[in-house]
C-alpha cells in the first residue's frame, strides 16, 4: 500500500492573513451531516444516499501563539469574533499559491469565529490561543 | 469599488505595497474592516495626475 509520510507542516492563513509561523495545531474536519434514509424493508439502518444531499458541518481547529505586536495575532483575530470569514489551508505553503493533487488547497469560506482568549497565560510558558472555526463551505483545489 | 493598499509582511500572496481590489477581496469572503483594523491593508487613493498647461497656446 502506497503511503506517504511527511512532517506535519501545513500553511495556513485566516482572513486573508498568513499566520503559518504563529501555528502550532492546526485541524481541518469536512463534515456531512448524516441523513438517516432508512425505510420499511431495510433490514438495517441506512444514511445518505444518491439523491440525499445533506448539509455540511465543517470546523477548523488552530492553535496559535498569541502576539500582541502590530499586524500579528491578537490584531488579526480580535475583530473576527462574532462574524464569519474566509480560511485556506494546506499541507504545504507551495499549496497555498499553486495548489496540486500533491499539495491541495482548501478553503473554507463563511467560517464563524464564536470566540477568542485574548489573554491565556501562565508563568513560565508562551501564551497561545486555541480558535474554533464552525459552519462555511469547504472546498478543495487542486490547480 | 473602492482599492485597498497592503500594508503588512503577512497579506497572503501579496507584498507590502500591493494594491488590491475590494469586489476581489468581498468575493473571497474576506472581512474588509477586520484587515484595515488589525492594520494589513488601507485605504488607496490613486493620486490624479497633475494638470499640465499648454505654454505655447497661453501666450499672449
Amino acid at each position: 500500500m502506497a503511503t506517504t509520510v511527511y512532517l506535519s507542516n501545513p500553511a495556513l492563513t485566516i482572513n486573508s492573513v498568513n499566520l503559518t509561523d504563529q501555528a502550532t495545531s492546526a485541524v481541518l474536519s469536512f463534515v456531512y451531516e448524516s441523513l438517516e434514509t432508512t425505510a420499511f424493508g431495510d433490514t438495517a439502518r441506512k444514511f445518505g444516499g444518491s439523491s440525499v444531499t445533506s448539509l455540511q458541518n465543517n470546523t477548523f481547529e488552530v492553535t496559535l501563539y498569541q502576539s500582541y505586536a502590530a499586524s500579528e495575532t491578537e490584531a488579526t483575530i480580535y475583530g473576527l469574533v462574532g462574524i464569519q470569514t474566509t480560511i485556506t489551508v494546506s499541507p504545504t505553503a507551495a499549496g497555498l499559491v499553486t495548489p496540486s493533487a500533491t499539495e491541495p488547497k482548501y478553503t473554507l469560506t463563511g467560517a464563524y469565529l464564536e470566540s477568542h482568549t485574548p489573554i491565556n497565560a501562565t508563568l513560565g510558558e508562551l501564551s497561545t490561543i486555541t480558535l474554533t472555526f464552525t459552519g462555511g463551505t469547504l472546498t478543495k483545489a487542486v490547480s | 469599488m473602492a482599492q485597498y493598499i497592503v500594508t503588512s509582511d503577512r497579506f497572503a500572496n501579496c507584498k507590502r505595497g500591493d494594491i488590491l481590489d475590494g469586489n476581489d477581496l468581498e468575493a473571497a469572503g474576506i472581512n474588509i474592516e477586520v484587515l484595515i483594523d488589525s492594520g494589513h491593508i488601507s485605504t488607496y487613493t490613486p493620486k490624479k495626475s497633475a494638470k499640465t498647461k499648454d505654454t505655447e497656446t497661453d501666450k499672449d
